[in-house]
């Protein structure tokens, strides 16, 4: 309870049982939010893959909640907010919407819609409420906002600045209008964008009781006593870690054009209970989608920095204090203003996780896991004979990669990319051939494709996929890892990297290449994918045998 | 309950009594109702080993209550009603029968892939669980289906006979077999199963047509697998507790409470074991569901907190909540499941410092043993009950009806030493794991109604379990609830709940055309065909009244999940049949997610049917209005911060009618109520106490 004979502005510290309460709740708010978000929302990939992230910031913009839908978002929606405080500073007032999108402001890539509602109370600015959802499609050039041939980012779809998207509790139709009509699907563009709005606003509501019965300041008092004690939580961890400085490296395949073997330098520092990550001596920004906006790289090394950590240590701002970021505007971590970016929310960002674990492997060896697996998505679209003049569009979200080996046992096989850690769910098999024309001739693991070591890496998924469109279909595809796999670490052996093939009728094929429009796919051709396999942990002659002989008689191997 | 002729209702008649059996964790508890009404608990500990050892102490316990020795007991009983946790236990102890997987070719670690989803995904150094059958005993056999029905690939022989004998030579109990489309046609997993029948006498077979027929294989094969798993030890378990009990002289029908809160014959209870994973927590959901038609309300969220942790349900509607996600064990099971919602907390979690610094009130339990500090058998950290007990909430002579005294100072201690690292009084410190339960739990019910669009403010809380009066009110406030009620029957709620629910069977069947929905013709035909597979099942089980409710999982074209949608309003002969199902549906999904897409495809997935066979009831004693009861005591407890003294009344003794204003405790010998100050409580002729909430 407030003291009511404390100055304002300056509540005393709550008792640690207040403190656990408020504690509970503001966690409790980020989940409700999500679930909301999750009943509502209209697309696939929010309703399926939970592509969408929720927090709670306070006045300072500091993160205070964030629930745990997919990591990749983890500590990237201050960047939002802050965006609309700079923005509109001075004109913020309850009732607000607040929209935008773009990566050079405050956004992650264009199909990441963010929505940011503030929240007042006792005359003053208390909290954000921010959503983030990834859209189904942005405009653009391409189907999707994954266009593998743009080079700047006009070319990647519509970009929105920090708008006010209504106030007064409604929104501007005529601003909402002109954005769907920029999209491909304005169902889908409405229909999910009103499901953040309607999460954004259940936040607020959830936040208005706590205000009135804690009092605002004590709210404030409260919020920052939590992040103290995470603060203290992560400084704990750290502690036991000893000093030294690391050099991590990891690489992308290429941007799409003209580079190959585009590098994600990490030189981390641990010092006392501090880490330093200076990513400054990645190479230069690229042509291609692979580069990263600065908020998408900041929100990369917290997932480092959160994976690396207690899973129960609260992502909030306290937690991430002790993380220093040093980097360097034009450089493929932090692209300059104009560069297209879209691919970064996988890549560069698995990268910059995978230098980063690599770099501290030598650190924390219990701590750090074999890489997990690197995206690559392929859509098909085309006609089927089964529902004449529709138009089929199928995705392949989920490259069936494997998980990383660790200090916990070997790698989650089919399971893995970093960015999701496996909360991201593929299809049915028979759902699939019932609603498309294709045929799962094989959907297994693949044997041997894992990274050996101590604790092998998880097996990457094998795929032979017949495609029975009426007349020639087309195929599109984005990712990475073809050349380069999910590095094994501390002696562990890197997973065996992406191939995907397309083998014509007559035998004949050709490889898919991670950055590519319009592939032709002729009826009767398959789809052979064979996805990569997760980074071993600790050295394979330290292997037990008795895992060996398992992997023998299972057929891992 | 009116099921007039059939042979159940008459022998209820003659013979009085049926029987409701839940065993629990610690204990076994028998309910016994007579044809009066009376109420008759009885307990046994229960008996891990085999479960049906305790069964039969409690029915020698129940005998003993009534006078009657155990034949003269089950002589006269009509119906005994069972619930068990053999099945639950399997898996979560990992204890199942050895089984193998035939599977179509190609496509060998379905259950093993998950769908590629992993737990705790900030956890990457959390370990991968061993597949329900390993992998080399997954066998793939050269055989493939289209979803049409329409064979791509004859089932080949000679490759089924190669997996047979690999089966054979693994020395497998149990054998899955699940082929992709068979939801569609299922003569390939049937050919297969006569295959193996015949070369593996005695192994328990099952086909995933059979279990599930339903589209996606995960869900499928793995609710298939866990049948395999669980089947054997199930079956076993289940035919030596028929066989104890008819020894002991039962001739009447032995049901089993399944996971959807319906009963089934035994035999039916062993054939598709798997159905009964959720039987232990079935019977509370299903007495909810009682109570609601006795007058409780239409809209209620059940509260079971136990000693580790809490269940709660929701009844809306008078009708339970239903599922398909459930997860036992890390298995998933998507037959439609009561959707029950399991809190890591309950009276025994042990408060403590996290790792982050903030005081938590589990997940961490004492368990039975050594329980919380107050019960003197070695344990040190305080939890939720040793904080109720310096509170003043519980008494420390007369817990448990005097069954278990309670040690206040070791209870002080645990909570002193807390209270000390947190530089807090000891009795603040009290009050916090008081609170901070309360608020947790207020958190899992809202997060758990939210999730399926439902406003619990119009909904009366229902606290049953041996902890949860104590937290009822507080949970209600939090929540904004105004009703809560305590069933005086608390303590074999469970048991009592089997006795109040009726013969269930389940079907679905998929229906997935490109087209999104069959044709009118062609739906017809699905349900028609259901529905004469469902009543003849279950003439077969039962002679009475039966009604049956058809349903489908319906979804617009491009999304993920389906929806539950009740066709209970359909015109089945009606000219535009698929036009109704489809305004169905978006009235549907109106309702649950605010909007509609009426120019959107409509995908129909599943057909479902259920079938009940109504069985009769026994009126509620009424309870004769009388004496108000003087409270028994007065005691000091400390509420909001302040101790203040409140007066103590036996909840047996309440007279139909009598009101009691908080701050004041009831006790039962087997549960404690908590009334705050403002909770306006009236003891119900019908056997509850009902508490008016004020708001928060």
């Amino acid at each position: 309870m407030a003291d009511p004979t404390a100055t304002p502005g300056r509540a005393p510290m709550p008792d640690p049982v207040t403190l656990a309460v408020l504690d509970n709740r503001l966690r409790a708010i980020v989940e409700e939010m999500g679930e909301a978000m999750l009943r509502t929302s209209y697309s696939q990939i929010l309703n399926s893959s939970r592509d969408f992230s929720i927090a709670l910031c306070d006045a300072d913009c500091r993160l205070v909640a964030q629930a745990d839908h997919i990591p990749v978002h983890v500590g990237a929606m201050p960047w939002a907010a802050r965006a609309v405080a700079e923005a509109f500073a001075g004109d913020i007032r309850d009732g607000d919407t607040f929209l935008l999108n773009d990566p050079y402001h405050g956004g992650s890539h264009l199909p990441d819609l963010t929505i940011i509602i503030p929240v007042h109370a006792e005359g003053a600015l208390r909290f954000w409420s921010v959503v983030r959802a990834h859209q189904s499609d942005i405009g653009g050039a391409t189907h999707g906002g994954y266009n593998p041939g743009a080079t700047e980012i006009w070319q990647e779809g519509l970009r929105i600045p920090p708008i006010r998207l209504g106030e007064a509790g409604s929104l501007r139709e005529d601003l909402l209008r002109m954005l769907a009509t920029n999209t491909r699907i304005p169902r889908d563009f409405r229909g999910d964008l009103m499901a953040m709005v309607g999460a954004a606003r259940l936040g607020e509501q959830r936040l208005r009781p706590l205000l009135a019965r804690y009092g605002a300041d004590a709210l404030d008092a409260a919020v920052s006593a939590i992040l103290d004690l995470s603060e203290a939580h992560a400084r704990r961890i750290l502690a036991t870690w000893p000093d030294g400085t690391w050099l991590g490296e990891a690489m992308l395949d290429d941007d799409g054009f003209d580079r190959r073997d585009i590098a994600i330098r990490a030189r981390v520092t641990k010092r006392g209970e501090g880490l330093t990550v200076d990513l400054s001596e990645s190479d230069p920004q690229t042509k291609g989608f692979v580069n990263s906006s600065y908020p998408n790289m900041r929100s990369a090394v917290a997932m480092a920095f959160a994976f690396l950590l207690d899973p129960d240590l609260a992502k909030n701002d306290g937690a991430f204090r002790p993380l220093e970021v040093i980097a360097r505007e034009g450089t493929v971590v932090w692209a300059r203003e104009g560069a297209p970016v879209t691919m970064c929310t996988s890549h560069c960002s698995n990268e910059i996780v995978e230098a980063i674990v690599r770099a501290l492997q030598h650190c924390c060896p219990d701590r750090a896991m074999g890489g997990w697996g690197r995206r690559f998505r392929v859509a098909i679209t085309g006609q089927d004979a089964r529902r004449p003049g529709r138009r089929f569009v199928w995705h392949m979200f989920h490259a069936r990669p494997g998980g990383g080996g660790s200090s916990g046992g070997d790698g989650w096989s089919g399971a893995g990319e970093w960015h999701s850690a496996g909360g991201l769910k593929f299809g049915s098999v028979e759902m699939a051939e019932a609603r498309f024309p294709l045929l799962f001739e094989t959907h297994e693991f693949l044997p041997g494709s894992a990274g050996d070591g101590q604790h092998r890496g998880g097996l990457g998924g094998q795929l032979s996929l017949r495609i029975e469109s009426e007349g020639p279909a087309a195929a599109n595809t984005a990712g990475d890892g073809v050349r380069h796999g999910a590095a094994g670490m501390r002696g562990g052996r890197d997973g065996r990297p992406h191939h995907y093939r397309l083998r014509h009728a007559d035998g004949t094929e050709r490889v898919l290449r991670t950055k590519e429009v319009g592939i032709p796919v002729r009826p009767g051709d398959r789809l052979l994918v064979e996805a990569a396999g997760g980074g071993g942990w600790g050295p394979p002659e330290a292997r037990a045998p008795e895992a060996r002989a398992r992997d023998a008689a299972e057929g891992y191997v | 309950m009116a099921a007039s002729d059939s042979q159940a209702a008459e022998r209820a008649q003659q013979n009085g009594l049926t029987i409701g059996i839940d065993v629990g964790g610690t204990f076994t508890d028998v309910v016994c109702i007579a044809a009066g009404g009376a109420q008759t608990l009885a307990k046994a500990a229960s008996t891990p080993a085999d479960q049906s050892e305790g069964v039969v102490e409690g029915l020698r316990n129940l005998a003993a209550a009534l006078g009657l020795d155990l034949a003269a007991l089950l002589g006269r009983t009509a119906r005994i009603v069972h619930g068990t946790t053999v099945a639950t236990n399997a898996l979560l102890e990992r204890k199942g029968a050895r089984i193998g997987l035939l599977t179509t070719a190609g496509h060998r670690d379905v259950i093993e892939m998950r769908e590629g989803l992993k737990p705790e995904r900030y956890d990457l150094r959390l370990a991968a669980p061993e597949p329900l059958v390993p992998r080399r005993l997954r066998l793939g056999v050269a055989e493939r289906l289209r979803p049409d029905g329409s064979v791509e690939v004859p089932l080949d022989p000679a490759s089924l006979d190669a997996a047979i004998a690999a089966l054979k030579a693994g020395q497998v109990e149990g054998v899955a077999i699940g082929f992709l489309h068979s939801w569609a046609a299922p003569q390939h997993e049937h050919a297969a199963a006569a295959a193996v029948a015949a070369a593996m006498p005695g192994a328990f077979v099952t086909c995933s047509a059979d279990v599930l027929p339903q589209i996606k294989e995960f869900e499928r094969f793995s609710t298939t697998a866990v049948n395999a798993y669980v089947g054997p030890v199930v079956s076993r378990y289940l035919g030596k507790l028929a066989g104890r009990l008819e020894q002991a002289g039962y001739r009447g029908p032995l049901f089993v409470i399944l996971s959807h809160g319906g009963v089934a014959p035994v035999e039916e209870a062993a054939r598709r074991a798997v159905g009964t994973a959720l039987s232990g927590p079935a019977g509370g959901v299903a007495a909810a569901v009682a109570l609601a038609a006795q007058g409780l309300g239409q809209d209620l969220v059940t509260f079971d907190m136990g000693g580790t942790s809490t269940d709660i349900a929701l009844v809306t509607g008078g009708e339970a909540a239903l599922g398909r996600g459930r997860v036992v064990g890390g298995e998933r099971i998507a037959l439609e499941s009561l959707d029950i919602v399991t809190l890591g907390a309950g009276g025994g979690s042990i408060a403590h410092l996290g790792p982050g610094g903030t005081l938590q009130v589990g997940p961490r339990s004492a368990g039975a043993v050594p329980g919380p500090a107050c019960y003197g058998l070695g344990g040190a950290e305080p939890t939720v009950t040793d904080a109720n007990l310096v509170l003043g909430y519980l008494d420390a002579g007369n817990f448990l009806g005097g069954a278990r005294r309670l040690d206040l100072a070791a209870a002080e201690a645990a909570v002193a030493g807390l209270a000390a690292r947190l530089g807090i009084t000891p009795a603040a410190c009290a009050a916090g794991i008081h609170d901070l339960v309360n608020a947790r739990m207020a958190d899992g019910v809202r997060l758990a109604t939210v999730r399926r669009g439902v406003d619990p403010r119009d909904s009366a809380l229902l606290s049953f379990g041996g902890a949860a009066g104590l937290h009822a009110t507080a949970v209600a406030r939090e929540l904004g609830l105004r009703r809560a009620a305590v069933p005086l029957f608390a303590a074999g709620l469970s048991a009592w709940g089997m006795l109040h629910t009726d013969l269930r069977y389940e079907l679905t069947r998929s229906a997935v055309t490109p087209a999104g929905m069959p044709a009118d013709a062609a739906l017809r035909a699905l349900f028609d065909g259901l529905e004469a597979e469902g009543r003849g099942r279950m003439a077969g089980w039962h002679g009475g009244e039966t009604a049956a409710r058809r349903s489908a999982d319906m979804r617009y074209g491009e999304q993920v999940f389906e929806i539950a949608v009740p066709l209970d309003g359909i015109d089945w002969a009606g000219p535009d049949l698929g036009a109704q199902i489809r305004a169905a549906f978006h009235a549907r999904h109106r309702a649950l997610f605010t909007y509609d897409l009426p120019e959107e495809e409509v995908v129909l997935v599943n057909a479902r049917l259920a079938v009940v066979g109504l069985l009769p009831r026994h009126a509620a004693a009424g309870g004769a209005a009388g004496e108000a009861a003087a409270p028994v005591a007065q005691r000091r407890i400390r509420l909001d911060g302040a101790a203040v003294m409140a007066p103590v009344h036996r909840f047996e003794a309440l007279a139909p009618g009598q009101a009691v204003a908080g701050p004041a405790i009831v006790e039962s010998a087997t549960t404690t109520v908590l009334l705050r100050p403002g909770d306006a409580a009236r003891m119900d002729a019908r056997g509850w106490l009902e508490i008016a909430v004020p708001p928060g």
